[in-house]
């Protein structure tokens, strides 16, 4: 049942963004995608958020018609390393979100611009720098609605449902 | 004396490796299937990578994806079309006196400008015959495909994709127009049914261009950088003269030219904002403002060879 609802909310969020909100320059480097899949990851742990990532990514680069796997692979990682940190220090922490947007924002962007680099493909990293600060804002506004709708959704899982592997040492 | 560790016990899980409860996986098989998942998904991505990349062997399965998504993406167009509409509606009332004003000058000037040049079209098509003339191709040699906008550009890369394609008769290297005219970009990559658009602002785009009113000043147009819509006239003499609100246009093939150009002689691509001499540079430095709005395209004609 998660898996159906984390599919229809991110096929809807991608198709948002591919459609309706690049049509206006500020959002070109926001993504609301982004924030959907970091917020399913942080509630649903890593291998959802991995998972998922991966689902996103793939749907995106056939929806732009770009080299299938790159955003696959940049948004399994995120969606991995995103719903570990749910998992672990991230436990009903308020910042938990927003510090995740903040960080997955910059380093999807450098990212996506050294794949393409490694790819051959133009990669305009002065480009990417100078938008990022607008990327950044946007996103983190964007987190609050995206945030609190997905967390209705994907309502936390209970203590004994997660993953339990912190020991104490001594 | 040792420390009693039974009495410790840690709020989230204990020290001691136990069995798992019933229904709960144990720590290290949840590491280890985390670590195989996601081993697996990135190793999946780095072999789409390299197929993709190296081959076809993957375009009919992305083309017909993406042929599925139009539907949906169409739909979400139309959707929010209201909403966007009243955003637009919103944004034109503010500017809306100063442009009518600037509109209807403009408007005094064209119908002006159109009587001069119906007379120099009457006087080139008698000419041409006289003269057995055959010029390059211009776009009355193309026949004209209307396409829908499906996606946008987004994050730096500068390409849409459209709804139509090879069983349209697009192609690789088909020049793509805005249905009220201007230069929008180039196929890239052309699929049954759907097509992938660079556009003019694209870093590795360039094209010949001439200035209308002065066809000596021939230069090469590219975007601005800095993700700005602002082109630039490159490669213009310093003595050739070029003024503010002079029509940029494609030069199409040029006589002395040895390749053939892709661009049909003759398509607007925009006016030129600012054109100023540089004492380091041999060359002018013109910038041009497209007559096309990038960022909010919804549909496109392309140019294909007529049958």
């Amino acid at each position: 049942m998660d898996g159906a609802k984390a599919a229809l909310v991110l096929f809807v969020a991608a198709l948002l963004q591919l459609s309706v909100l690049t049509e206006y320059t500020q959002f070109r480097t926001a993504s609301i995608v982004l924030v959907a899949l970091l917020s399913i990851a942080l509630l649903r742990g890593s291998v959802f958020g991995a998972i998922a990532g991966f689902g996103t990514g793939l749907l995106l680069d056939v929806a732009t018609l770009g080299t299938l796997g790159v955003t696959s692979l940049l948004l399994t990682v995120f969606g991995f390393w995103i719903g570990r940190y749910g998992e672990t220090t991230a436990r009903d922490r308020f910042h938990a979100p927003f510090l995740s947007v903040a960080v997955v924002t910059v380093l999807y962007a450098f990212g996506l611009v050294a794949l393409q680099f490694v790819l051959g493909q133009p990669a305009p990293a002065g480009v990417v720098a100078h938008s990022l600060p607008l990327a950044l804002l946007l996103n983190l506004v964007l987190t609050v609605p995206v945030y609190a709708l997905i967390r209705r959704l994907f309502p936390p899982l209970e203590l004994g449902d997660r993953v339990r592997e912190v020991r104490l040492l001594g | 004396m040792p420390r009693n560790r039974t009495v410790r016990l840690a709020v989230l899980g204990s020290s001691v490796q136990r069995a798992a409860s019933q229904g709960y996986p144990s720590s290290r098989s949840s590491a280890l299937k985390r670590r195989i998942v996601v081993g697996g998904l990135v190793l999946l991505s780095l072999v789409l990578i390299t197929v993709s990349f190296r081959s076809t062997a993957l375009d009919g399965a992305q083309g017909t994806g993406a042929a599925i998504l139009q539907p949906f993406e169409v739909a979400a167009d139309r959707v929010t079309r209201p909403f966007r509409d009243a955003v637009g509606w919103t944004r034109g009332l503010i500017d809306a006196k100063s442009e009518n004003e600037r509109l209807r000058a403009q408007n005094a000037n064209l119908r002006q400008q159109l009587i001069i040049d119906e007379s120099a079209l009457q006087e080139n098509v008698q000419l041409r015959d006289q003269l057995h003339y055959r010029g390059p191709p211009s776009v009355q040699d193309f026949a004209k495909v209307h396409a829908v906008v499906n996606t946008n550009p987004q994050n730096a890369d500068e390409s849409v994709t459209i709804g139509a394609g090879i069983d349209d008769g697009v192609r690789a290297g088909s020049v793509v127009v805005a249905p009220r005219g201007g230069l929008v970009g180039v196929v890239d990559r052309a699929f049954a049914h759907v097509a992938r658009v660079t556009l003019l602002t694209d870093s590795q785009s360039a094209v010949t261009a001439v200035d209308l009113t002065s066809p000596t000043a021939v230069g090469i147009i590219q975007p601005g950088g800095g993700g700005s819509n602002v082109l630039v006239l490159d490669l213009v003499a310093q003595s050739k003269v070029v003024d503010v609100g002079d029509t940029i246009i494609t030069a199409g093939t040029l006589p002395q030219g040895k390749l053939p150009s892709i661009f049909p002689r003759g398509i607007q691509i925009g006016t030129v904002k600012s054109a100023k001499n540089n004492d380091v540079n041999p060359y002018k430095n013109i910038q041009v403002k497209p007559f096309v709005d990038f960022s909010s395209l919804q549909s496109v004609i392309v140019l294909v060879p007529k049958k």
